[in-house]
């Protein structure tokens, strides 16, 4: 039995969250007394592919097939389903991002085993095989009992460390056929971001609300963001009046996003907020009253304005990289 | 030898005149009633208002505003000459009374018989009629020589302007052919020795001028100038229900048949009542038949939807457009104008009438009064500030048609600008217009150092206390009223007053989902809150918000909910009085305040003096604001306005009221609601006053004042 | 065109989570139940292409697994527009059984366009739309922001990664609705309320299919750290306490 890990990939590279699933998987077979064997469909670097062994695969598949131009699920969900049941997998691990949501369901129902979404930790107990997930929108947890021999999980974004365990596996790639009735969605039309880091792929993210009064006051928290290699984000009211892009919003009914370190300048913390960033590992706020909600959430609170703290914190930033 | 008044010659002179004159009087009233059966045609296909109570009541308010004018006098200057021309036009629709009777019987100056009483009338006339004359001059002027905002506007067309001066002008005629007609009159009489009756003052001293007139040119001055004056009458009274004039004839019975309810109070809608109650008994669940569906619409949409009184203020409407210089939403450049929907209405009718007259009431013709006239921005504009209800002349209550067709908007369309429908949900899922769970309902009263009773927690068998504190969702939820609902539970504690919280029991009371139109989730909300005070019979409420206030005291009875209803600012101004509440006169150092009446507290139900007494013993250095009382500007944040982004202006208004209280010099900007709260802190924060300058509530004021 | 709405009936956001039996299942007392949102979204959407003369779609149809306590939440369902409804006369165990037992009621009654939000409020699973897709044997898209039709064929707009792409697909299909599907959720007309109580509501007794997973606990979230203050004269000492201390810079 393998424990088999879904590595999507983009335009043949793989991103930090592929090693976390990686990571997350290896630490899962140790337990189960499996390998890992990481799964990719569409053409990847060799190089990159090795990267996977990197991290604890002991098997790297790649499949490339002429039909599958782009993500169908009905055709994806097959495929692994296949390989699967060739690798005789028992646990099938996916991210808990767009693909992982639209792919692990399927294979769910067609390899009837159930599914741990949106898991955030190592499997709590072995017998009965029990999951710890996020419920009630971050309010509670819950122990999720798997009962079917093959278990899917999907992993949530940056809840797992990267950890290197080195396997030196070779990649395999291969060609398959896929039956063109089974591909029914065609992609017509694609519109992508340029260049920035995206927000949702970000380990910092600086934020900013409606606190920081005026669209022209962006710059040194722009710059905050850029020395810390991170992406940056902003509440509704901001994006609503247009001081930046729709993009930005992070929140509720936004995007929501699990970085290492969240910093919220002149953001007040309204539950539909939080609710966008509560996962992130640190909330660090910035705000002049002392009673915004923010800092409830926060571990680092700084009761100040943010026009004099961000050039200082700015400042700060430089020093420390010299 | 002096010529007799009458000769045989004469004799037959007058019945001819008289036969003429009858002719003439039967065509006036012939189109005179062609037009009002056109007009009850119309009023036919409107719904029933409210019922016609309390005359003498009624009776009395005609007095003081119609007669009195004491609307009008509210702009002093220019009223004071509207008000001579009003009291003059009565006086001489006496002459003209006596005109008409001298016309068809064929005598002169008949009345004369009434004595002293007819020498006064006569004599008033007289000289209004110059007064009139000089008033009808200034009006011509200001409209052909000055520019006067409130008299353009889009809703003002040319026609209406053509439509005031040539009214004024029939108006100056009619004053002018009066004073010659006086003046020949007098000029004759005296020249000729024959009787004189009556004493004109003022065409007395006209007919000095006329002197060098033989007596049969005088009299004939006086008969083409009394057959010109008596025609213009009636060409004036057909004319007069076609332009906007029509207040002439309407205004009196306008305001005889006002509404009588206070301002803040919208109507019940009975039929909503009916099918809330079906749905909030669980033995109605089931399914009944569709027949059971009022087919009546909701709300209004088009001319035939609106109540009589609707109408009737449409007719009475004179354009002067009063109502929308005080509009908080038009001033501020959006394009709700409180006039344009009266005249809009009208014109509607005008349009639907005769088409509904001759294809029946339900006939469509792919037009109406919704979209075609007044649009969904203008009624989304509105605060329901009530001040231009306030503002009008003759009583007209524009909000309750605004409302009216925001109801439409809610309940037939489930239309609403989307924050609006977001805090629909929000009432009807978590019980305020927030997102906030009713369990947070009691984080404001910890860390006080007091305990605030809670009637779900007090123990068995204690007496019930007096009143209920009635906190609202502000004072529960948000971070800057909280403070205010703190200090005035530490006020009541101060004065060991009997009272108790609802705590989480408390939920909305519907106030912003009824002023956005949703009369159904308002009715459950009531309803819901009055089964609450029920089960601790409560009778007395105490509220710090003056919405919670208004839909308390004006509009819950209609739905069987029966308390008496204090205002916070009440029990506090009456505890400085009788000397329970001690104010240390020097804490606040003479600070110099002003403050800014709430709209709900002061127009809507004529709360004014009690903010003041009590802002006035905290400092010597209180001062008004330009526009004050009734007279106050609007925050901006009314009408579910506060929910919503502002409909399209050139500017904001609580920017405009902060500007206007800044203007005062006041270091301390008090005010006693939380939507007006949050709009003057931010209007002090977006003119970067907000250390300088304080915006606290009353009560934050008297706890900081009180020893 | 017929269209069905997936609903789950979820705690309002604001509910206080309280358990119940040494916490293994949700405290019911005092929870205010609404349709799930993004459910709801998915039901503004199908109503308005509803509304939409040109799309075709002829009927808009919910349904729901679940006991008759949930009736409430389909009359709502019923009164912001919805045709009829569906009910699934059990208590909704897993994604997987859920899953199942729509998909027999959709191969019994047919449809062109099965809506499902991407995730509910309570569970946030994001499995059920795509088990239906595969229990029926056909197309899904999922982390859809957008749907249309152009001459009768469905336009689907899918997020993906940095962007967004255009993709059709034939019906019938199952589309995995998120946020952007609709600007806001519809409220219900008076008219709307008052025909709510004579739409059908057709229900069916629940198949035999056993659920791949249970719940054996709830846990409440450990409370965080109180938050360390940082002086605004020096806030260097924050990035010296994320460097060192946090570790994240």
């Amino acid at each position: 039995m393998s424990v088999l890990v879904y590595t999507e990939n983009w335009e043949g590279k793989f991103k930090k969250l592929s090693y976390e699933l990686v990571s997350y998987a290896s630490s899962v077979a140790e337990i189960l007394n499996m390998k890992v064997t990481a799964l990719s469909i569409g053409k990847a670097d060799e190089g990159e592919l090795k990267k996977l062994g990197i991290y604890g695969a002991a098997k790297i598949i790649n499949v490339v097939s002429q039909q599958l131009t782009s993500l169908d699920n009905q055709a994806y969900t097959k495929v692994i389903a296949d390989i699967a049941l060739k690798e005789g997998s028992g646990i099938i691990i996916f991210s808990n991002n767009m693909t992982g949501k639209a792919l692990a369901p399927r294979v769910s129902v067609r390899l009837k085993a159930g599914i741990g979404s949106g898991v955030s930790r190592l499997p709590v107990s072995l017998d009965p095989f029990t999951v710890y997930k996020r419920a009630y929108s971050g309010n509670a947890f819950a122990h999720v009992i798997i009962k079917t021999d093959i278990k899917i999980l999907t992993l949530a974004q940056n809840s797992f460390d990267v950890v290197e365990k080195p396997t030196g596996a070779v990649p395999e790639s291969f060609e398959i056929d896929v039956e063109e009735s089974l591909i029914k969605t065609t992609v017509t039309d694609t519109q992508k971001q340029s260049g920035k880091i995206l927000l949702t792929d970000a380990d910092v993210v600086v934020s900013g609300g409606r606190g920081m009064k005026s669209p022209d006051n962006w710059a040194p928290l722009v710059e905050l963001a850029a020395l810390l290699n991170g992406a940056t984000a902003c509440s509704r009211p901001v994006s609503d009046e247009g001081w930046r892009p729709h993009e930005e919003h992070t929140g509720q009914t936004g995007k929501i996003i699990a970085p290492n370190l969240y910093i919220a300048v002149g953001i007040s913390g309204a539950t539909q907020h939080l609710a966008g960033v509560s996962s992130s590992k640190y909330i660090a706020a910035i705000n002049t009253d002392k009673d915004a909600p923010i800092f409830e959430a926060a571990q680092y609170g700084i009761v100040g304005d943010a026009m004099k703290v961000l050039p200082k914190l700015v400042d700060a930033v430089k020093n420390m990289r010299k | 030898m002096l010529r007799p008044y009458y000769t045989p010659n004469d004799y037959t002179l007058t019945m001819l005149r008289q036969i003429i004159f009858a002719l003439i009087l039967l065509i006036t009233l012939a189109v005179f009633a062609y037009t009002l059966n056109r007009l009850i045609k119309f009023f036919s296909f409107t719904r029933p208002a409210f019922p016609i109570k309390d005359p003498g009541k009624r009776f009395r308010l005609m007095l003081r505003v119609a007669f009195g004018q004491t609307k009008i006098f509210r702009r002093p200057v220019i009223g004071f000459f509207h008000a001579l021309v009003f009291w003059g036009f009565c006086v001489i629709l006496l002459g003209s009374i006596e005109m008409v009777i001298d016309g068809l019987a064929g005598t002169e100056r008949i009345l004369h018989v009434l004595g002293p009483v007819y020498n006064f009338i006569v004599a008033s006339g007289d000289i209004f009629a110059i007064l009139v004359t000089i008033s009808i001059i200034i009006f011509l002027s200001r409209r052909l020589f000055m520019h006067i905002k409130r008299f353009e506007g889009i809703e003002m067309k040319r026609v209406s302007h053509i439509d005031a001066n040539v009214a004024l002008s029939l108006i100056l005629l009619l004053m002018i052919s009066l004073l010659t007609m006086n003046t020949g009159y007098v000029g004759y009489t005296t020249l000729s020795g024959s009787e004189s009756y009556g004493v004109y003052p003022v065409s007395r001293l006209l007919a000095r001028f006329c002197t060098t007139m033989l007596p049969e040119d005088l009299r004939l001055m006086y008969n083409i100038s009394w057959w010109t004056h008596i025609l213009l009458i009636f060409v004036f009274a057909n004319y007069l229900p076609y332009s906007k004039h029509f207040h002439v004839f309407m205004s009196v019975p306008n305001v005889f048949l006002s509404r009588l309810d206070p301002l803040g109070k919208l109507t019940n809608m009975d039929n909503i009542t009916r099918e809330v109650r079906l749905m909030l008994d669980p033995n109605t669940a089931v399914a009944t038949s569709s027949a059971d569906i009022p087919a009546e619409r909701f709300g209004v949409k088009d001319a035939e939807d609106v109540t009589w009184k609707n109408y009737f203020d449409s007719l009475s409407c004179t354009e002067c457009g009063r109502c929308t210089s005080v509009c908080p939403a038009n001033i501020t450049g959006k394009k709700l104008s409180p006039r344009k929907v009266m005249m809009d209405l009208r014109a509607r009718m005008k349009e639907k009438g005769p088409l509904m007259i001759r294809n029946g009431k339900d006939f469509s013709d792919n037009r109406s009064l919704l979209r075609d006239f007044i649009s969904e921005e203008e009624l989304w504009a509105c605060t329901t500030c009530n001040a231009c209800a306030k503002e009008c002349p003759v009583n007209i209550n524009h909000p309750s048609l605004i409302v009216d067709m925001r109801r439409y908007l809610v309940l037939e369309e489930a239309s609403a600008p989307g924050e609006l429908k977001s805090v629909f949900n929000n009432i009807e899922n978590n019980g305020a217009p927030w997102q906030y769970s009713a369990e947070d309902r009691l984080n404001w009263t910890k860390d006080l150092g007091f305990e605030v009773p809670v009637f779900s927690e007090l123990p068995e068998g204690r007496e019930m206390p007096e009143y209920l504190f009635w906190v609202g969702c502000a004072g529960a939820f948000d971070d800057r009223y909280k403070k205010v609902a703190k200090a005035f539970a530490t006020i009541l504690n101060r004065l060991d007053v009997s009272y108790a919280i609802l705590g989480r029991e408390e939920t909305c009371t519907g106030d912003p989902a009824r002023r956005a139109g949703n009369e159904m989730l308002y009715q459950m909300q009531a309803l819901q809150v009055i089964e609450i005070l029920k089960k601790y019979n409560i009778k007395k409420i105490i509220t710090t918000c003056p919405h919670c206030f208004n839909i308390f005291k004006n509009e819950y009875p209609d739905l069987g909910g029966n308390y008496e209803v204090i205002n916070y600012l009440q029990i506090i101004s009456r505890n400085i009085d009788e000397g329970h509440l001690k104010i240390n006169r020097q804490s606040l150092q003479d600070v110099r305040i002003t403050f800014h009446d709430p709209c709900y507290l002061g127009r809507a139900n004529e709360i004014y003096s009690e903010p003041r007494a009590i802002a006035g013993c905290v400092t010597d250095n209180y001062v008004e604001m330009k526009r004050n009382k009734s007279f106050a500007l609007c925050c901006g944040a009314g009408g579910a306005q506060m929910f919503k982004e502002a409909e399209k202006g050139d500017r904001e208004v609580f920017i405009e009221r902060t500007g206007e209280a800044l203007a005062t010099g006041a270091q301390l900007i008090a005010t006693a609601c939380p939507f007006c709260m949050t709009m003057i802190t931010d209007g002090l924060k977006y003119k970067n006053k907000e250390e300088e300058i304080k915006n606290l509530d009353i009560a934050e004021l008297v706890v900081q004042a009180m020893e | 065109m017929k269209i069905l709405v997936c609903i789950s009936n979820v705690p309002d956001t604001t509910t206080k989570i309280k358990f119940a039996e040494g916490n293994s299942s949700i405290d019911p007392s005092g929870i205010q139940w609404v349709i799930n949102p993004w459910d709801e979204l998915s039901l503004t959407r199908a109503l308005e292409l509803k509304d939409d003369a040109s799309s075709g779609v002829k009927s808009v149809t919910v349904a729901h697994v679940g006991t008759a306590g949930s009736e409430p939440t389909i009359r709502k369902a019923l009164a912001i527009g919805a045709d009829d409804a569906i009910r699934i006369n059990s208590n909704a165990s897993d994604a997987y059984y859920v899953a199942a037992q729509l998909s027999e009621v959709i191969k019994k009654e047919g449809f062109d366009v099965i809506l499902c939000g991407i995730e509910s409020s309570d569970f946030n699973g994001s499995a059920v739309g795509g088990m239906i897709s595969e229990f029926l044997g056909i197309p899904s898209v999922s982390s859809v922001s957008g749907i249309k039709f152009e001459n009768g064929s469905p336009v689907l707009t899918r997020e993906i990664d940095g962007g967004r792409e255009s993709v059709r697909v034939p019906v019938p299909f199952v589309a995995v609705v998120q946020k952007g599907i609709a600007k806001e959720p519809r409220i219900a007309s008076m008219r709307g309320i008052m025909t709510a109580r004579t739409k059908p509501v057709r229900i069916y007794e629940p198949s035999n299919v056993e659920n791949l997973t249970e719940i054996a606990g709830f846990e409440k979230p450990r409370p965080r750290a109180a938050c360390k203050y940082i002086d605004p004269e020096n806030p260097a000492l924050l990035i010296e306490l994320l460097l060192n201390e946090a570790k994240v810079i």
